[in-house]
């Protein structure tokens, strides 16, 4: 029964080879966009969150400032200072936190040569590096040996290093932050990042222990400090139970919103996250409606196709063949042609997809991301696919199978 | 048993209307032979094709083995039109693109016959009507005769009780027409009900009854 009804089938798409092959045409345009856009708005997604985790994944930033209501005999406006020593501490007092960093930013003079930058220098403690994903790729990041020693070294983000040595070795090198000797004993893993708080993008900065730093440059305060909580879904508490905590060290409102103000970038996160997949899904809908337009053609056709085999109708009406089976028959034979068409489709987008990644282009994939043919993408334009099928067979197949059987024998 | 008690029949086309059958009472026996005759538009086709289940009466009441075929549903008449009775057209009405072979199997195929069953079945039938040979072969590439062989194998393939034949021999020659009249008469002598329009006096000398049709009604 299936092996005669796909010989069926077969027959009936090729009897008319230029009427199938442009419905089909059709169809597979229709899944080609489909996939591409819902491929492209997925990878730009992808990357602008992998750009966004060059800042951090899963951190708080906090930011000590200035009370904003009075508290206990204070006018607002204090300034709210907290040293690094305490930021240290801050573990032993909230539980919940994974890794904590104190840090200290500065604009200093980077120079080597003859060759001399303003870059931005950051003071802060080895935890940093997992935090701000800021991964040596050469050497090493600071460690707690330099801290203890407040040593006067440095690992310096990849621009840094390509702008003072080129291509040549950079490990082991001595550079000069405002005339002070440093010796670099790491080089940062190149990465992609969108955004940076007070300060250059990572690739340009010099990293020291924030211990080295407050000695040298007699900075007391942190300008800031990042941590990252034990479990990121309890990120808003820890850092409620922090500011508390500081609060009552320090003196001020724990209710104070801007004493401290914080950064949650898991908050960005899931904004962002919603935002693409908004754009995703857009995206998608601009290209269902290229394969709306396949299917609209496939259910033309298919009408032609039934006003064409009235007889045939008739026929088999005349021997017994019940309406399901007439309707079953056109309905598959536009379905089959829908899913010849998405499998073309896939094909072709699948190639169109591996030559956008032969071209080794940089900045571009930076923003765009490498579009792939992965299950999101798969399983939506199948989806699509189906949905318009069905329709698009289902009328076609109903005008077929309320053929009457006398009227169709007199064609 | 067939039973038709005021049967009309009224096409409207438009505004127009036209009733092709004015009322025809009929009763045809399990195992009867009968021929209806009468001149172009008497409605005979009509009448034949409401026998046949593949049209329903304006007015009137049609029994068929004790069914009212007014009650029963499309796929139901499909059930009858499947196994209880064959039907046998003037122009053959095979499927063009088919195969004899593949025409022939049809009725089996709606009746979900299984591929071995479906096998034996047409095997028998092409060898009985002698176009085993020619299964491979689509209409076009056959003679009429060899068309309307095909078309009565089909017919006979849920071997129905009844045959109806509308004008078998309207478009064959007088040769070929005899062999297809030989066969109907084989297949009555075996025990079917056939029922059968013409114009030929010679063709309906085969039958035992006849029927003539009139304007719409039958004449006495
Ligand atoms: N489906 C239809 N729609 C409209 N008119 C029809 C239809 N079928 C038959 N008629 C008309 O009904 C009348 C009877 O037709 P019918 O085909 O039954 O005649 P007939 O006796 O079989 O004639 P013939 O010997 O030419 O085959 C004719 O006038 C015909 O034009
Ligand atoms: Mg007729």
């Amino acid at each position: 029964m299936i092996g005669i009804f796909f010989r069926n089938l077969v027959r009936d798409l090729i009897r008319q080879p230029l009427r199938t092959s442009l419905t089909l045409s059709g169809v597979v345009w229709g899944t080609f966009s489909v996939v591409l856009l819902i491929a492209f708005g997925d990878s730009v997604g992808k990357a602008q969150i992998k750009r966004f985790h060059g800042m951090g994944q899963g951190i708080v930033l906090m930011f000590p400032s200035r009370t904003t209501l009075p508290w206990q005999g204070f006018l607002k406006g204090k300034p709210v200072r907290v040293t690094p020593e305490m930021v240290e501490e801050i573990p032993d007092k909230v539980p919940g936190i994974e890794v904590i960093s104190p840090e200290f930013v500065g604009s200093r003079l980077i120079s080597y040569g003859r060759k001399e930058f303003r870059n931005t220098v950051r003071g802060v403690n080895p935890g940093f590096e997992r935090m701000r994903n800021t991964i040596a790729e050469k050497g090493r990041f600071i460690n707690p040996e330099d801290m203890a020693g407040r040593k006067r070294v440095c690992m310096i983000g990849d621009v840094l290093a390509a702008d003072l040595f080129g291509s040549g070795e950079v490990i082991g090198q001595t550079i000069f932050i405002d005339s002070v000797p440093f010796t670099i004993v790491g080089v940062m893993l190149k990465k992609s990042q969108n955004s940076n708080y007070n300060g250059q993008r990572d690739e340009r900065c010099a990293f020291i222990p924030w211990t080295t730093f407050s000695t040298l440059y007699g900075y007391k305060y942190v300008s800031n400090f990042i941590f990252r909580p034990l479990d990121l879904g309890r990120s808003k508490a820890v850092t409620e139970d922090i500011k508390k905590h500081l609060s009552k060290l320090l003196g001020f409102n724990p209710a104070d919103p801007d004493a401290i103000f914080t950064w949650d970038t898991m908050d960005f996160e899931k904004q962002f996250t919603t935002f693409f997949l908004a754009f995703t899904v857009f995206l998608g809908v601009i290209g269902s409606f290229t394969l709306l337009v396949g299917g609209v053609g496939v259910a033309s056709i298919m009408r032609v196709v039934v006003e064409e085999r009235t007889r045939e109708i008739g026929i088999k009406l005349a021997v017994g063949a019940r309406r399901r089976t007439i309707l079953w028959q056109f309905f598959s034979e536009s379905l089959m042609i829908m899913l010849l068409g998405g499998l073309v489709g896939f094909g072709l987008s699948a190639g169109a997809l591996q030559a956008v990644k032969a071209f080794p282009t940089g900045s571009f994939v930076e923003f765009i991301g490498m579009p792939v043919l992965n299950p999101l993408v798969i399983v939506s334009t199948v989806l699509i696919l189906l949905v318009i099928g069905v329709v698009a067979g289902m009328l076609p197949a109903r005008t077929a199978a309320s053929t009457d059987p006398i009227a169709a024998l007199r064609k | 048993m067939i039973e038709l008690e005021g049967i009309k029949k009224v096409f409207r086309m438009g505004s127009q209307s036209l009733e092709a059958l004015k009322g025809v009472s009929l009763k045809i026996e399990r195992g009867e032979f009968i021929s209806i005759m009468g001149p172009s538009g008497s409605g005979k086709s009509t009448l034949m094709n409401i026998i046949g289940c593949l049209d329903t009466p304006t007015e009137g009441e049609y029994v068929l083995d004790s069914d009212r075929v007014a009650g029963l549903s499309f796929d139901q008449l499909a059930a009858v039109r499947n196994r209880k009775i064959g039907f046998v057209f003037q122009n053959f009405n095979l499927l063009p693109y088919a195969t004899a072979w593949e025409n022939v199997e049809l009725p089996l195929l709606f009746d979900g016959k299984n591929a071995r069953k479906r096998k034996e079945r047409v095997t028998e039938l092409l060898k009985a009507i002698g176009l085993y040979d020619w299964r491979e072969h689509r209409p076009s590439e056959l003679s009429g005769g060899q068309q309307q062989r095909i078309a009565l194998a089909r017919a006979l393939a849920n071997d129905p009780p009844i045959l109806l034949a509308d004008e078998p021999t309207g478009n064959l020659d007088s040769r070929s027409g005899e062999e297809i009249m030989d066969i109907l008469t084989e297949l009555w002598k075996e025990g079917r009900t056939i029922v059968m329009v013409t114009h030929n006096d010679r063709i309906s000398a085969h039958s035992q009854r006849i029927v003539r049709l009139f304007d719409g009604l039958v004449l006495p």
